[in-house]
């Protein structure tokens, strides 16, 4: 089509032009400002009243319109109105009178109140022949398109195409390789701030974790030890997913650790990260944030709750768990004049403070409802007395079986700090004058046997435990390892033996971490005075143990099956 | 680890531990051995259910044509096991040389 008609007499202006959009196309423009750039020339070029450029969607079939300043982004069928025809012919149409015209759709006008009277379009087809879209000049200010403009535009539309091409392959690329990079960069750096590991708060158990959504999200946690027993605890969940909210939670974490050395108030330091904030921040982006300072030595808690929330507080006394609300409304939302006097929480023995992100709440079943906080209140009481990482680990689990295979589409993270009662803090004691417990994990195989018994050894060699005893704990770890692997063969998790000391008795915990129930009920000892025909070699273990062990006892919760046994006097 | 040796006698000997990972390396042995009659626990250190129902399930198969096994040179902590069992009942038991009585 190009170069059916020869420009009567293109001035040095409008060849100068056409160069310059040229020039300019080859430079990396986005989107808009290109079409931007385009548009403009065509219309200065024609001198026409407005113009605005149609990109095809061929996947949609659609049209969108783009570039007229005050109109709505439109969308039509692709085949609809002058500039369907025009991409159906890819031929320019060039209409002296729309209005004469019953291809035209009378409808646009209508709605703007604006007279359309004589109206240029021209196809835009790319270098290997597919339509990119169509370029449209409205009104000219001499009354109609004359041959010349037709030209003119063109050659501009032919430009529009190959730059609108390569900008859409750019977007792609980026989209799909480059901003991927950022996206694993970004994470990388999130995650390299988070502590590796629970801080050690004499009388405390305090357990963390942070678990991202397939994309980098928003959530971040932190734990500082300060002079005089003091710690500093910050959870916090920037809104969103991506480079922004990654970038913005360590950004939090960042402004926090500042305050913090220079020794300022937790009060001053809420507010002062949150008028920062307001301030970097664009008005739908905000932070929740849970911020407090435990004191373990009054054992209490003077926080901030921006806008996150519940917090639950586990009392040991009732066995039941209070859920606090927000103190205020979340980091960055909203100017804070002067600082705000902190919440106070007290921990009694026993007790413990729960923080959990919203991925954790708001977890959601192949139903779409949500875990919700009734539920992570339960399983806080239901395993109150259990190490924090393992009720870390029974939280996870639990929302794993909660959602059944449903993608985790938020982070999840996750404080526990709980008190340790009184007798529990003498028993470590007690303990750690003898050394502390040991504990391994192993894989669920009965190959796994020879490290067992390696393990047992080790810990009656450091404990100088009297070797009279070997046996009897051998073969009761062996017996319940080897019924774990047999009757739970698809079970996905180690297996977990832990040996300690409880005053003069041997304590033995072995875990099972995803496990269905067990029948540990009655043993099989009836079968011992049967005659030979009658009796099978299963079941026996357990009837030995039994014999061997001073206790023994079953317990299955949350598809973690824990077996506990004690052999008295442990000391030689 | 666990072993089986036959000595010169024919007697088969078990060596070491005999645990659920090794179960059916003992149950190999024995049911390759035509005639077990005598099995010599003098170097065996420990054996749990896993070694029990191999023995048991062996003694099944001899008793069917009238014949028996017989563990020597029993340690006392393995002897335990048997009683707690009453696996003392089903085979014939003699006790390592120095051991108490029962």
């Amino acid at each position: 089509m190009k170069g059916e008609r020869k420009p009567k007499d293109l001035t040095t202006d409008e060849l100068r032009w056409i160069l310059e959009v040229t020039r300019r196309l080859a430079a990396p423009l986005d989107l808009d400002t290109m079409l931007r750039e385009v548009v403009d020339v065509a219309r200065g070029v024609c001198d026409a009243d407005f113009g605005m450029v149609w990109l095809h969607d061929a996947a949609r079939g659609e049209l969108s319109m783009q570039v007229v300043p005050g109109l709505e982004p439109t969308r039509i069928a692709a085949d609809h109105g002058i500039v369907g025809e025009c991409l159906r012919l890819r031929k320019a149409i060039n209409l002296p009178d729309c209005h004469a015209d019953p291809r035209f759709d009378r409808e646009v006008d209508l709605a703007s109140g604006y007279r359309t009277r004589s109206m240029l379009t021209l196809p835009m087809v790319g270098p290997d022949d597919t339509l990119v879209g169509a370029l449209q000049i409205v009104n000219p200010r001499d009354g109609v398109f004359d041959a010349n403009d037709e030209v003119v535009a063109h050659l501009l539309a032919d430009q529009c195409a190959v730059a609108l091409q390569r900008v859409r392959m750019t977007e792609q690329m980026i989209r799909a390789g480059k901003l991927g990079q950022e996206i694993a960069v970004a994470r990388e750096i999130q995650l390299a701030t988070l502590p590796q590991s629970a801080p050690r708060v004499p009388g405390y158990d305090v357990a963390g974790i942070f678990r991202p959504a397939d994309e980098t999200g928003g959530d971040t946690y932190d734990f500082v030890a300060l002079p005089g027993g003091r710690y500093a605890i910050l959870m916090g969940d920037a809104t969103g997913h991506g480079i922004g909210p990654a970038l913005l939670a360590t950004h939090v974490r960042a402004m926090l650790r500042v305050a913090l050395r220079l020794e300022a108030d937790i009060d001053e330091t809420v507010r002062h990260m949150n008028n920062q904030l307001v301030d970097d921040l664009p008005d739908d982006r905000f932070v929740t944030a849970f911020l407090g300072l435990l004191d373990a030595n009054a054992h209490s808690v003077r926080y901030h709750a921006a806008g996150q929330g519940p917090l639950l507080h586990f009392r040991a006394a009732t066995g039941t768990c209070e859920l606090y609300p927000p103190t205020s409304f979340p980091l960055g939302s909203l100017h804070m004049p002067s600082a705000r006097a902190a919440a106070v929480l007290e921990l009694a023995p026993g007790d413990i403070l729960a923080l959990a992100s919203d991925g954790i709440y708001e977890y959601q079943d192949v139903s779409q409802r949500e875990f919700g906080a009734d539920a992570v209140a339960a399983l806080v009481s239901a395993h109150h007395q259990r190490p924090m990482a393992e009720l870390v680990e029974v939280m996870l689990r639990a929302l794993a079986d909660f959602g059944a295979g449903i993608a985790q589409a938020d982070d999840l993270s996750m404080v526990l700090i709980r008190r340790l009662p009184d007798a529990a803090l003498d028993s470590a004691v007690a303990a750690s004058d003898a050394g502390p417990g040991m504990q391994q994990r192993f894989a669920r195989s009965l190959d796994s046997l020879d490290a067992v018994f390696d393990f047992v050894g080790r810990y009656f060699a450091a404990e100088g435990l009297d070797p009279g005893l070997r046996y009897a704990v051998d073969l009761t770890v062996e017996e319940l390892f080897a019924n774990m692997v047999r009757h739970n063969a698809e079970g996905k998790s180690d297996i977990r033996l832990a040996l300690a000391r409880e005053g003069e008795a041997l304590l033995g915990t072995i875990e099972d971490f995803d496990s269905p129930p067990f029948d540990f009920g009655a043993p099989r000892a009836t079968s011992i005075g049967k005659p030979l025909a009658d009796r099978r070699p299963g079941g026996l273990g357990l009837h030995l143990i039994r014999r061997m062990m001073d206790s023994v006892e079953y317990r299955h919760a949350d598809r973690v099956t824990t077996i506990t046994f004690r052999k008295g006097s442990g000391r030689t | 680890m666990f072993d089986v040796a036959l000595a010169d006698n024919g007697i088969l000997r078990f060596i070491g531990r005999l645990d659920a990972a090794q179960a059916a390396k003992a149950q190999a042995a024995l049911d390759a051995a035509a005639d077990p009659g005598v099995i010599d626990f003098a170097l065996l250190e420990y054996i749990s259910s896993a070694g029990l129902g191999v023995l048991l399930r062996t003694q099944k198969r001899l008793m069917a044509s009238g014949r028996k096994l017989k563990l020597v040179n029993v340690n006392n902590h393995i002897h335990d096991i048997f009683r707690y069992s009453g696996f003392d009942q089903i085979f014939e038991i003699e006790r390592a040389a120095g051991a108490p009585g029962p």
